[in-house]
């Protein structure tokens, strides 16, 4: 793990810890609703301060509290056009599959690759702790997972202009 | 475009894929859907597939280096290493290579071998680009309509094709009997009684859409009539009763007769209906193998199960008509009238009368008890046909290359662009091809 | 599956079965091959009289190129008249077949490969032409050659799909074969890009004496004032370059060499679409670990309260 990853999972971690204070709220706007408060963005006084952490200008998370629910959006790091088609990809292949997946947020925010929506009713029968370390493993792995398929695109792409050239040869 | 492709049609079922072009009158290919991977065979995978080569500890356990390096992978070329079909099986009995089915009872278990069928049969076999295709796959009945979007998927995103359509398989049987002489009304509605080699499924349609309540499957299909051939020529001790031997007595002897009994003393009468089968052994051997009863005892075993199983009872055209009377009554007139079949174990002669003879029994039977109760009242009757045509074997494949050359189909299915605005969810729904306002 | 086949599968395994021993039985099929091209196989007279059509798209460039006399030198008396509404047709009579099983074979294996026959005749008039300026050119230093030696042969040009080509050009030192390719989804386009960018290179790093592989956005110098290419705006369209050197224009190796160009974009395609599967399949199990991940974060299931089997339970005492 490079020396800045660390770090920068660990605040994420603290204040994912912290954010996830949540409690069950009902909705102020309309009767015998229960809607998550972020997403509403109804009742400004339940709303708490978003906060971006960034480790670099590609990689940062948002992370935006509010009284019954959280949002976290990730922005995964895309150095070039290959690793951009890889994120892309792969986060509407989650996404395609947020059913299975309970916090996963069908679009993301915008300016990011994938959103988490948790609100109080995943942390009562979910282990907070579980969560984050989801999240926390998530952004470990999910940059793995893209930098190893760029690897494996650019070896089986030289594996096979070598297959086709090597008749000629 | 001034000249089209023609669409290109897949019905993959459990035991064997049907591969072709709409227009034609068989498919190009019919080989087991069948998979041979590099490693261990099924089951060593544990859960789902044994690939890819993804770690499946944590990374921070695994360490920076990658699924276990790339070197020792051979630059992860190993997912291109596989065969399917007939080559499949050839290569599961070298060494080296596991066999894997990747749709069991029907649906689709196993994507990653999925993706990799399809794109051997589309690249190796039919040697299409799908970019230029339209493409008409079938699905069981009661397929979730996430397999579906998972298709869509594949069919969209790795092979970009330029459209799709996904029609059950019943519905396409029933499209392949408008061949028959008999039919003369293009209905969508009739039962369909598919019968391949593991299971038998009565499936009511109306108007195009299936009825899912009323399905039932009887345990009893093509399989289970070679073992019970087999069984016979092992009672009487012939000289080959291998299986194989079972199969080819079994689809080149076998008859529907009307009433077993009769047939027994017919064949004590007349010696000449017993046949000799001659096998060719490995080594250039050739024995004689007597056939005898077995002609018309083997497809009995659906009208009379008894006599091959002892825990599923019910013959088959109480079962066709149970399925009826439990589908909604404004539609039983016209499942009655319209009973196709399909697949390879509905082939034998005379097996469509003798299902209509013994359902119109069942059916005439009840109408007189409900004259005699309602005291004196008349009934109109009711009708009661079976149909048999040329493309029983393949008939979904043949429904759907039926539907897949009209005009209209193409704009029955969904394109790539749409696919790309909706979403793989656009799958979930179809316009029913065929159906009224069609063709 | 790496490397195409050339020959068609379907004929091949029709003819085979029809000419070592099958009964002859009725055919009608209509089937297609890459690149927009149709096969009809079927029995109009007689159950022994087989006759496999094929329509190709550019088949019009073909005829240009000498493809009739190619088709001729290849099919020779197997040859009839065109089905209506194909280009070109082949009959084969099983009744009148050659009585040895490697000619049969031959015959089936030729068959098989008729849309490569077709396609290889710009090929070889450009193999022809370059022989020609081969020697015409060993006649003059580099500095004194005339005009049109120094240049080359014309540009080939053959449309054989709807918006993307094959051009061919023979000099007397090189045959030229460039491709237009055409990309209409991003990834794709991005995913060729990468694997193009190896073909380039392989020659540098790997294999010495493959042909030189360009790419380019623009059209190729070659390929000016040929109509019908125009610079396109935006990098939609690129434009793959094949030189091949001498020792690949020896008239032993070409056969190959045409079946095997000739295969390119396919090939290519074929592996953007085989890796992408790959990716997916990659995916697949990623989405797997993850969701066990989050599974973790649910408690496990409390005990549930245990009966016996006459209904009465367990209490915990305090």
């Amino acid at each position: 793990m490079s020396q800045s990853l660390r770090p920068y999972l660990q605040c994420v971690r603290s204040t994912l810890t912290a954010a996830l204070c949540l409690s069950n709220f009902a909705s102020q706007t309309s009767e015998r609703h229960n809607v998550p408060e972020i997403e509403a963005q109804t009742s400004p006084e339940v709303l708490l301060n978003p906060l971006v952490i960034a480790r670099n200008e590609n990689e940062k998370v948002l992370i935006e509290p509010s009284i019954n629910s959280v949002r976290i959006s990730i922005k995964i790091k895309q150095a070039d056009e290959i690793e951009n088609i890889l994120v892309h990809k792969f986060t509407r292949f989650l996404t395609q599959r947020a059913e299975a997946f309970f916090i996963l947020r069908r679009k993301p925010i915008k300016g990011y690759d994938i959103s988490f929506l948790i609100t109080n009713f995943h942390t009562e029968e979910m282990l907070k702790h579980k969560l984050v370390d989801f999240i926390i493993q998530f952004m470990e792995e999910v940059d793995k997972e893209i930098s190893e398929m760029k690897l494996f695109l650019n070896a089986r792409a030289r594996f096979v202009a070598e297959s086709f050239l090597t008749p000629f040869d | 475009m001034a000249n089209q492709t023609p669409a290109v049609v897949m019905d993959n079922g459990t035991g064997f894929s049907k591969l072709g072009f709409a227009g034609n009158d068989s498919p190009s290919f019919v080989f087991p859907t069948a998979i041979a991977t590099k490693g261990g065979a099924a089951g060593s995978g544990g859960t789902g597939s044994g690939r890819p080569a993804v770690a499946n500890k944590p990374s921070f356990l695994t360490g920076g280096a990658g699924p276990g390096g790339h070197l020792s992978t051979k630059r992860g070329t190993e997912d291109l290493d596989f065969f399917i079909g007939d080559e499949a099986i050839a290569a599961a009995n070298g060494p080296g290579y596991g066999l894997h089915y990747p749709i069991r009872h029907g649906q689709i278990e196993n994507w990653d071998h999925m993706e990799r069928f399809w794109s051997n049969s589309i690249f190796k076999y039919l040697r299409v680009e799908p970019e230029d295709h339209y493409f008409l796959l079938t699905e069981p009945p009661l397929n979730p309509p996430e397999n579906r979007e998972n298709t869509a998927e594949i069919f969209f995103e790795s092979f970009n094709c330029a459209g799709l359509y996904i029609a059950v398989q019943a519905v396409l049987a029933l499209a392949a009997s408008w061949t028959s002489a008999k039919v003369s009304d293009r209905s969508l509605t009739g039962t369909v009684i598919d019968s391949g080699d593991g299971v038998t499924h009565v499936i009511p349609v109306a108007e195009g859409y299936v009825i899912g309540s009323s399905i039932k499957s009887i345990p009893i299909a093509g399989r289970d009539i070679t073992y019970f051939v087999q069984s016979l020529l092992r009672d009487r001790g012939e000289p080959d009763s291998s299986l194989k031997t079972a199969q080819e007595i079994k689809e080149e002897y076998c008859y529907v007769c009307p009433d077993i009994v009769k047939e027994f003393s017919k064949f004590d009468r007349d010696r000449s209906r017993f046949a000799k089968h001659v096998v060719s052994q490995p080594g250039g051997r050739q024995v004689t193998v007597d056939v005898g009863y077995e002609r018309f005892l083997a497809p009995e075993i659906f009208f009379n199960p008894e006599i091959y199983s002892s825990d599923f009872l019910t013959p088959l055209p109480v079962v066709v008509d149970g399925v009826i009377q439990s589908s909604p009554i404004d539609v039983r007139r016209g499942l009655y009238k319209n009973i196709v079949l399909s697949g390879g174990s509905t082939l034998y002669k005379d097996f469509g009368r003798r299902l209509q003879r013994d359902i119109k029994h069942l059916v005439d039977a009840r109408i007189r008890a409900s004259e005699v109760r309602s005291g004196g009242a008349k009934s109109g009757g009711l009708e009661v046909q079976v149909i048999t045509h040329k493309r029983q074997r393949h008939g979904p494949w043949f429904g759907g290359s039926l539907l897949g050359q009209t005009p209209e189909f193409r704009s029955y299915c969904h394109t790539k662009a749409e696919y790309q605005e909706y979403g793989p969810g656009i799958v979930r729904r179809f316009a029913l091809l065929g159906g009224p306002g069609g063709s | 599956m790496l490397l195409l086949d050339y020959q068609n599968v379907l004929i091949e395994s029709i003819l085979k079965e029809r000419l070592f021993g099958a009964p002859p039985a009725s055919i009608d099929q209509t089937v297609s091959d890459f690149d927009g091209v149709i096969f009809h196989i079927s029995t109009p007279e007689t159950k022994t009289k087989i006759l496999v059509s094929i329509q190709i798209r550019c088949f019009r460039d073909l005829v240009k190129y000498g493809a009739e006399q190619v088709l001729q030198r290849e099919y020779g008396p197997y040859v009839v008249a065109p089905e209506t509404g194909y280009d070109f047709s082949v009959q084969v009579d099983l009744e009148n077949l050659p009585e040895e099983k490697e000619a049969r074979e031959e015959l089936v294996s030729k068959i098989s490969l008729l849309k490569r026959n077709a396609m290889a005749a710009p090929f070889e008039h450009a193999y022809a032409e370059h022989y020609k300026l081969k020697e015409e050119a060993s006649k003059y230093t580099s500095e004194e050659a005339p005009q049109g030696v120094r240049e080359g042969g014309e540009i080939m040009a053959i449309h054989y799909r709807d918006e993307e080509a094959i051009y061919v050009k023979a000099s007397h030192d090189r045959v030229t074969v460039i491709f237009s390719t055409i990309f209409r989804e991003e990834t794709d386009r991005v995913f060729g890009k990468v694997f193009i960018q190896e073909f380039v290179d392989a020659r540098r790093r790997a294999i010495q004496n493959a042909p030189q592989v360009l790419f380019r956005n623009d059209p190729p110098l070659e390929l000016q004032g040929v109509p019908g290419v125009q610079a396109t705006e935006g990098n939609e369209v690129g434009y793959v370059t094949f030189v091949l050197f001498p020792r690949h224009l020896t008239p032993q190796r070409m056969p190959d060499v045409i079946s095997h160009i000739q295969t390119f974009r396919d090939y290519f395609h074929y592996h953007i679409k085989a890796s992408k599967a790959y990716i997916h399949s990659r995916m697949r199990r990623r989405t797997a670990d993850f969701l066990q991940v989050l599974r973790r974060a649910r408690p496990e299931n409390e005990e549930k309260e245990r009966k016996t089997a006459s209904g009465r339970t367990f209490k915990v005492q305090a």
